[in-house]
C-alpha cells in the first residue's frame, strides 16, 4: 500500500469512520511505524500545549487569580505529562491485544496500535484547549472530544478487528473501563505529587 | 391434591417490592435534581426550611439507599433465594409485611426528615422510632431470608445468597451499634458514643453500609443475575467464593480512611489505608468474574437490554472500587476530602454501578414476572444512553470541581497565607453544578421512561406462576 493511503486513513478516520476502518483493516501496519509517524507526534500536542499556555497565562481554576508555576516546575509538570500519556497509550493497546484472544479478535500489534491511535486522536487534538488555561473551558472542550473518542472506539474495534457488533461492543465496554480507571491513576498520582511537593505550592 | 399457593413461588411480592423500587428511584432521583438545582439558584427553596438543602440531602440518599436500594436488594432476594433453594418463601405474610412495613418507615421517615428530625449521623440521620422500626423490620427479613435457606431441598448454598446473607446480619449489627442512643422526646436523641468514638463508629457504620449494602448486597444481585441473563454458569465459582470472604474481612476495617488528618489515633488512619488499598484485590476479583461471565454470552447482547446494562455497571464497578483505595490514600485525601471529588465518586458508584445493575436486573425481571414481552425495547435502548451519557457527565463535572477546589482551598503565596478567599472558590464553582444538575436530569429522564416502559409492560397483566423444579438426587438435602 502506498505511504499517502496509508496516511490517510488516520486522518479520514476522524471523519468518515467507517469507511476508513474497513481500509484500516485491509492494511498490517507494523507497531513501530505507526508508533513514530503518527502517535509519538499527537501524544505531543498536549503537553506542549499545555507547557506553552500555563506559562503565557498561568492556570484559571474558577478563581480571579491564575495560578502560576515557575518554568522549571512546568517544564518538569510537561515532561511528566508526555511520559504519563505515553504510558497510558502504549499499556491501552497493549491491553486491547491481550483482550483480543477472549473477543476472538485480530492479535496484530501493529492494528491495534492503528486503533488505538485513531480512538485517541480526538483527545491528542483536544489539547490544543490547553492553550487557554482554563478548566472549566477545557472540561467543556473534553466532553464532546471524549463522546467521539469513545463513538470510534465503539465503531471501530468490530470493523478493524473482525469481530461481531456485540463482541466489538462487551471488549469497547471493557476498554473504557481500562480507560476510566487510567484516567483516575492519573488524578490520583498528580495529586499525590502535589503534595509531596511538586508542582503548586500547597499547604500540606 | 388440589394445587395451593404454597406450590408457587411467591413473586407477587417481589413485583410489588420491584414496582415501589422503581417509584422510590424516581422520587429520590427528581430531590436530587432539586438539590442540585438550589445549588445553581439557591433561591429556589423559597425561604421554606422544608425546601432547604440540609432537609432535602438526607431525604435524596435516604431515599436511594432504602427507598430504592432496600426495596430492589429485598426484591431480588426473595426471588433469587426461592430458586436457588428450590422451595417457596418461608412465612410469606412476614415477607408481604416486610415489603408495606419498609414503604411505610421510608415514607414516614422521609417526612420526619423534612419536618427536620435528624440524628445528624451521615445516612443514619432518621431518628431512634424510626430505627427501631427498622430493626423489627430487618429481623423479620431476615427470618424469611435464612428460613428459606434453612428450607431448601437443594444441599449446596449458592454464592448469591451467601451475599445477600451478609447484607442482612451486617447491616443489623451496624444499624445497631451505631444508633444505640438515649431518646429525649420522640424527635431527638443523644448517641451513646461521644467525640472520637463517636466519630469512628459512624464511620465504621457509614462506609460499611457503603460496603455491605451498596456492594455486597448488590453483588448478591450480579452473582444470581448475571449467569441467569447470560445463560452459562459464573466463570470461576472458586473465585467468588474466595473473593466473598476476602470482601468481608478486609471491608469492615476500611471505615476510619473518612478521618484522615482528624483526632482519632493515626494507626488506625494507616490501618484503614492500607485495609482500602487491599480491598482492591476481592473487588477486582469479581468484576472480573462477572466480565468473563459474559464475555462467552456475547449474542445475547442483540436481543437482552438487561445485559448492557450490566456490562456497563461492571466497568463502573471496576473504577468505583478503584479510585476508593486511591482516594483513601492519606496524601491523595489531603486534596480531594471535603470537595466534590468525594461525590463524584459516590455517584460513579451509586449511578454507575448500583442503579445500572438494578436497571438490568430489573428489565429482566419485569418480563418474567408480568408473562409479557418488554413494551418498547427501543425505549430501553434510550435508557441505556441516557444512563451512560448523565453518569460520565456527571464524574466528568465533578471531577474537575473537586480538584479545582482542592487545590484552591490549599494553595499559599509566598508568605504562607492561603491565596484564595472560600467564598470566590464557592461561587466559581457554578459552571460546574450547572453541568452535574444537566447530568442528572438525563439520568432522571432515562429512570422515568424506564418506569413507564414497566408500566405498560405489567399493565393488566396477572402475576406468572411458577413452581420449583424437581432436584437433581445427587445435589438433593
Amino acid at each position: 500500500m502506498s505511504q499517502e493511503k496509508y496516511s490517510s486513513v488516520f486522518l479520514r478516520a476522524l471523519f468518515q469512520p467507517s469507511t476508513a476502518f474497513k481500509e484500516l483493516s485491509s492494511i498490517d501496519p507494523t507497531p513501530m511505524s505507526v508508533l513514530f509517524r503518527y502517535s509519538i507526534w499527537l501524544l505531543l500536542i498536549p503537553p506542549l500545549c499545555a507547557w506553552i499556555g500555563a506559562s503565557a497565562f498561568g492556570w484559571r481554576l474558577g478563581a480571579d487569580e491564575p495560578l502560576v508555576l515557575s518554568n522549571h516546575s512546568l517544564i518538569t509538570i510537561s515532561i511528566g505529562y508526555f511520559l504519563a500519556l505515553i504510558f497510558g497509550f502504549v499499556s491501552t493497546v497493549f491491553i486491547s491485544r491481550w483482550m483480543a484472544s477472549t473477543y476472538g479478535a485480530r492479535a496484530s500489534l501493529g492494528l491495534h496500535f492503528a486503533l488505538i491511535t485513531i480512538v485517541a486522536a480526538p483527545l491528542a487534538v483536544a489539547g490544543i484547549g490547553h492553550l487557554f488555561p482554563n478548566v472549566l473551558i477545557n472540561v467543556l472542550i473534553l466532553i464532546p472530544t471524549m463522546i467521539w473518542s469513545m463513538y470510534l472506539l465503539y465503531t471501530g474495534i468490530p470493523v478493524v478487528l473482525e469481530i461481531s457488533l456485540e463482541k466489538g461492543m462487551l471488549m469497547a465496554s471493557s476498554l473504557v473501563g481500562w480507560l476510566l480507571v487510567a484516567a483516575v491513576s492519573l488524578l490520583g498520582i498528580s495529586v499525590g505529587l502535589w503534595t509531596q511537593g511538586m508542582g503548586p505550592f500547597l499547604g500540606v | 391434591m388440589p394445587e395451593t399457593d404454597e406450590h408457587f413461588y411467591q413473586d407477587d411480592v417481589v413485583k410489588r417490592l420491584v414496582m415501589f423500587s422503581v417509584a422510590w428511584a424516581v422520587l429520590a432521583m427528581t430531590v436530587g435534581v432539586y438539590i442540585a438545582a438550589e445549588l445553581v439558584a439557591p433561591t429556589i427553596d423559597f425561604g421554606q426550611q422544608w425546601l432547604s438543602f440540609g432537609r432535602l440531602r438526607p431525604l435524596h440518599t435516604n431515599g436511594i439507599i432504602f427507598g430504592f436500594g432496600v426495596s430492589a436488594l429485598m426484591g431480588t432476594a426473595f426471588y433469587s433465594v426461592q430458586r436457588t433453594s428450590h422451595v417457596t418463601l418461608f412465612l410469606p405474610k412476614l415477607a408481604w409485611f416486610c415489603c408495606y412495613g419498609w414503604q411505610l418507615v421510608v415514607l414516614l421517615g422521609g417526612l420526619s426528615l423534612l419536618a427536620g428530625w435528624t440524628s445528624s449521623k451521615e445516612y443514619a440521620e432518621l431518628e431512634w422510632p424510626f430505627d427501631i422500626a427498622i430493626t423489627v423490620l430487618w429481623v423479620c427479613f431476615a427470618i424469611v431470608f435464612f428460613g428459606t435457606v434453612a428450607r431448601r431441598k437443594i444441599r449446596p448454598i449458592y454464592i448469591s445468597n451467601w451475599f445477600y446473607g451478609a447484607l442482612i446480619i451486617v447491616i443489623a449489627v451496624l444499624h445497631i451499634v451505631n444508633n444505640l442512643a438515649i431518646p429525649v422526646t420522640i424527635s431527638k436523641s443523644y448517641s451513646l458514643f461521644a467525640g472520637a468514638q463517636d466519630a469512628i463508629v459512624q464511620w465504621w457504620y457509614g462506609h460499611n453500609a457503603v460496603g455491605f449494602l451498596l456492594t455486597g448486597g448488590f453483588l448478591g444481585m450480579m452473582y444470581y443475575f448475571l449467569p441467569k441473563i447470560a445463560n452459562r454458569p459464573i466463570w470461576s465459582y472458586r473465585l467468588s467464593i474466595v473473593a466473598f470472604w476476602a470482601f468481608t474481612y478486609t471491608y469492615i476495617w476500611a471505615g476510619p480512611h473518612h478521618l484522615h488528618y482528624s483526632s482519632i489515633p493515626e494507626w488506625v488512619q494507616s490501618l484503614a489505608m492500607v485495609m482500602s488499598l487491599i480491598l482492591l484485590a476481592p473487588s477486582w476479583a469479581t468484576m472480573i468474574n462477572g466480565i468473563m461471565t459474559v464475555s462467552s454470552a456475547s449474542e445475547k447482547l442483540r436481543v437482552d437490554p438487561a445485559l448492557k446494562f450490566i456490562v456497563l455497571s461492571l466497568a463502573f464497578y471496576g473504577l468505583a472500587t478503584f479510585e476508593g483505595p486511591i482516594m483513601a490514600i492519606r496524601s491523595v485525601n489531603v486534596v480531594s476530602h471535603f470537595t466534590d471529588w468525594t461525590i463524584g465518586h459516590v455517584h460513579s458508584g451509586a449511578l454507575g454501578w448500583n442503579a445500572m445493575i438494578t436497571y438490568g436486573v430489573f428489565y429482566y425481571l419485569i418480563p418474567r414476572l408480568a408473562g409479557n414481552r418488554l413494551y418498547s425495547y427501543a425505549l430501553a435502548n434510550l435508557h441505556f444512553w441516557l444512563a451512560l451519557a448523565g453518569t460520565m457527565l456527571y464524574i466528568m463535572a465533578m471531577w474537575a470541581a473537586g480538584i479545582s477546589q482542592g487545590l484552591l482551598w490549599l494553595s499559599m503565596d509566598e508568605i504562607g497565607e492561603l491565596k484564595f478567599g472560600f467564598k470566590d472558590i464557592m461561587a466559581s464553582m457554578a459552571p460546574y453544578y450547572l453541568l452535574r444538575l444537566i447530568a442528572g436530569l438525563i439520568f432522571l429522564s432515562g429512570t422515568a421512561l424506564m418506569a413507564y416502559n414497566f408500566y405498560m409492560t405489567l399493565k393488566g397483566r396477572e402475576s406468572v406462576l411458577v413452581k420449583p423444579p424437581l432436584v437433581d438426587a445427587a445435589y438433593r438435602v
